[in-house]
């Protein structure tokens, strides 16, 4: 457990990885959208994706924590299994982090009347839908999602090559596709977007959560005979 | 000092007993330590333990506990007799060897090894 | 003694190449050992699938007595940094001993400092940005810090100049000494290395040709010079390592060991004798194995 433990700390010698940057980004994101929102001259509340900015960052984290930290821990003698479940918990950790970030916004948003040009970038109603709770859950899901995608994906890689990884991600949009195909045909277009909107940002966040374990197992099975 | 093609521990062994031979290393006198020799000519510590484990079992080292390996008393004694039985094969039969290359018999050797020697101890004696 | 490795007919094929065919070996706990051999003839894999970061394809593997696959009871005791070895992004040195300190219950930072200082390791630079022999420097300071019970040095030299390699030998032998280990030391520069290893493990082409200790082999071979009929006449019946003729002078190296007597005869037969360096032995016993496998392939396809 102290080994797993290490792990963690072991993820976060370097703060930049999983604290600095992802804050940066969005500091950055914040600003470039405020700049914007301050240019645009109409009352009404702006809404933008500017929050989206540091949830690429914890993708390619998610990446390269599998194609150049695994490597270092198996140089460190940490165990497959050990790294596996601290890099997971760090996430989730900076996840939590990035929530209770976007908590703060939100509320300083509130606070200020959107920076005082009526413009949002946390605060965004639909997320907020289910009260500050919900909204935190939302953005950890999210931000945890994109990390395991990266981590997931760079795992698929290292394990089986970058055939099986195209063919993987083929083959899933085109899952995807054939239940869009499938959903037009049948006409229940209504129906899916009435399920949607009743099951609310935390909802579809919360299903997200379902998604990342799912990915999670995929990736610790691919792991386990991953060699650095 | 280091040479190819012979057993690196009985080469240590055979540095000391050179240094014991002419002088420099002196009887009842403290011994290099087997991680002095190790880092001097550098290599492996056990290796050096071995030429003077070698050395102590021919009796010209012996270990007081706690301080390290000394010379024994007798020891340079011991290495001349040794060396001494050991010079003909050493040195002479090589010489020969070379001598009937150049065609040399006996009698030039003797004569040769008498002329040198004399010239040798001369100038030894004799200031530079 | 228990062996600290145990190998026993290790075997890894990728699709058309066998990495490692049928290794078995025993490596004792407290010794310095040399495990030599050409670029790609199986010394990482062999250290990889020791550490469990790379699997055989068949043959067993134990580190003090178990399997190293996810154990860490065995891994925690090992250090393996390899020749390429890959570090976090944007990680600097610092980065790395302070992790090195989180997982090597043995690791020493005042030696570590003390390296850092010889090899003069920038330690806010990035590791990306370091030149080739100062990310060897970091790979050898975290294996010599490390102090762990069975350490392997992956071909540590690479990029280090001679100076620098000076500096890790003499390390090397200063901490072996204070702090008895299991070393496992690959390099293809066998001289260099020949007086600092007990024993010689020497690996072609994912077999092993020699497992035995370094003095036993310093004297196993001799080369002898001289005129090309009485050179060959000499060498009648021995097994013969390596020839090559110049004129009528041949000289030819031969596998085996000459007593005072055989070397006096050799040389009242005018004939002259010249050692066999370590590293020139294992060239031509190579090189010999090399010509043999290729005679069995050509045979086996006619």
């Amino acid at each position: 457990m102290s080994r797993t433990l290490n792990v963690i700390r072991l993820q976060l010698i370097n703060r930049q990885t999983f604290i600095w940057v992802p804050l940066i980004v969005l500091a950055s994101a914040v600003l470039v959208s405020v700049l914007i929102y301050a240019m645009i001259p109409t009352s009404d509340p702006k809404y933008g994706g500017g929050g989206q900015a540091p949830l690429w960052v914890f993708f390619a984290v998610g990446m390269s924590a599998m194609t150049m930290t695994f490597p270092f821990s198996q140089a460190m003698s940490v165990t497959r299994r050990e790294f596996f479940l601290g890099t997971l918990i760090t996430a989730v950790l900076a996840s939590a982090f990035m929530g209770v970030l976007f908590l703060i916004g939100g509320g300083i948003e509130m606070l200020t009347n959107g920076y005082g040009v009526n413009g949002y970038v946390f605060h965004l109603p639909w997320l907020w839908e289910a009260g500050p709770l919900g909204a935190f859950i939302v953005y950890f899901a999210l931000a945890l999602f994109f990390f395991v995608v990266g981590f997931t994906g760079a795992t698929v890689y290292k394990r089986w090559g970058p055939v099986i990884l195209t063919i993987a991600s083929l083959a899933l949009a085109l899952i995807l596709v054939a239940l869009a195909f499938l959903v037009t045909r049948l006409e229940m277009w209504e129906q899916v977007w009435i399920g949607i909107l009743d099951l609310g940002a935390l909802g579809l966040a919360l299903w997200g959560l379902v998604v990342v374990a799912l990915l999670s197992v995929v990736s610790f099975l691919a792991f386990r005979r991953a060699t650095p | 000092m280091i040479e190819e093609g012979k057993a690196l521990f009985i080469q240590i062994a055979e540095q000391i007993e050179d240094q014991i031979l002419d002088g420099s290393l002196t009887e009842e006198s403290k011994a290099p330590s087997t991680n002095e020799l190790a880092a001097f000519y550098r290599i492996n510590p056990a290796t050096a333990a071995k030429g003077v484990a070698m050395l102590t079992d021919k009796g010209v080292l012996y270990k007081q506990r706690g301080i390290g390996m000394f010379v024994a008393t007798g020891a340079r004694q011991t290495l001349l007799t040794e060396r001494r039985s050991a010079f003909a094969d050493r040195y002479i039969d090589p010489l020969l060897a070379e001598a009937r290359t150049l065609g040399l018999g006996a009698d030039d050797l003797a004569a040769l090894l008498r002329e040198r020697a004399v010239a040798a101890s001369a100038s030894e004696g004799n200031p530079a | 003694m228990t062996a600290v490795i145990e190998v026993q007919n290790l075997t890894k094929r990728y699709k058309d190449t066998e990495a490692l065919a049928g290794v078995s070996l025993s490596i004792q706990p407290g010794s310095i050992y040399g495990l030599l051999g050409r670029n790609g003839a199986g010394k990482t894999t062999l250290m990889s699938i020791l550490t469990a970061q790379n699997f055989a394809t068949s043959g067993e593997a134990r580190v003090f007595g178990e399997s190293p696959y996810e154990n860490p009871r065995v891994l925690s005791r090992m250090c393996f940094v390899r020749e390429s070895q890959k570090y976090p992004d944007d990680a600097t040195p610092r980065h790395a001993f302070t992790a090195a300190r989180l997982f090597f219950a043995n690791w020493d930072q005042a030696l570590a400092d003390r390296l850092i200082e010889d090899f003069q390791l920038p330690m806010k630079q990035t590791i990306k940005k370091l030149s080739r022999g100062q990310l060897s420097a970091v790979g050898v300071i975290i294996g010599l810090a490390s102090r762990a019970e069975v350490t392997f040095f992956d071909e540590p030299y690479l990029g280090l100049d001679a100076v620098a390699r000076q500096i890790f030998y003499d390390r090397l032998i200063e901490d072996y000494a204070e702090h008895p280990r299991t070393i496992i030391l690959s390099s293809h520069l066998i001289d260099e290395v020949a007086n600092l290893i007990e024993r010689v493990i020497v690996i072609d082409k994912g077999r092993i040709l020699l497992d035995e200790e370094t003095d036993a082999v310093r004297d196993r071979a001799v080369t002898v010079v001289g005129d090309a009929a009485k050179v060959d006449a000499w060498s009648q019946g021995r097994e013969v390592l390596h020839r090559d003729e110049l004129g009528h002078v041949a000289s030819v190296t031969v596998l085996g060991h000459l007593s005072g007597a055989e070397r006096a005869e050799v040389a009242a037969s005018g004939l002259d004798l010249a050692p066999v360096s370590l590293q020139q032995l294992i060239v031509r016993l190579t090189q010999k194995a090399g010509a043999e496998a290729l005679a069995a392939d050509t045979q086996e396809v006619r």
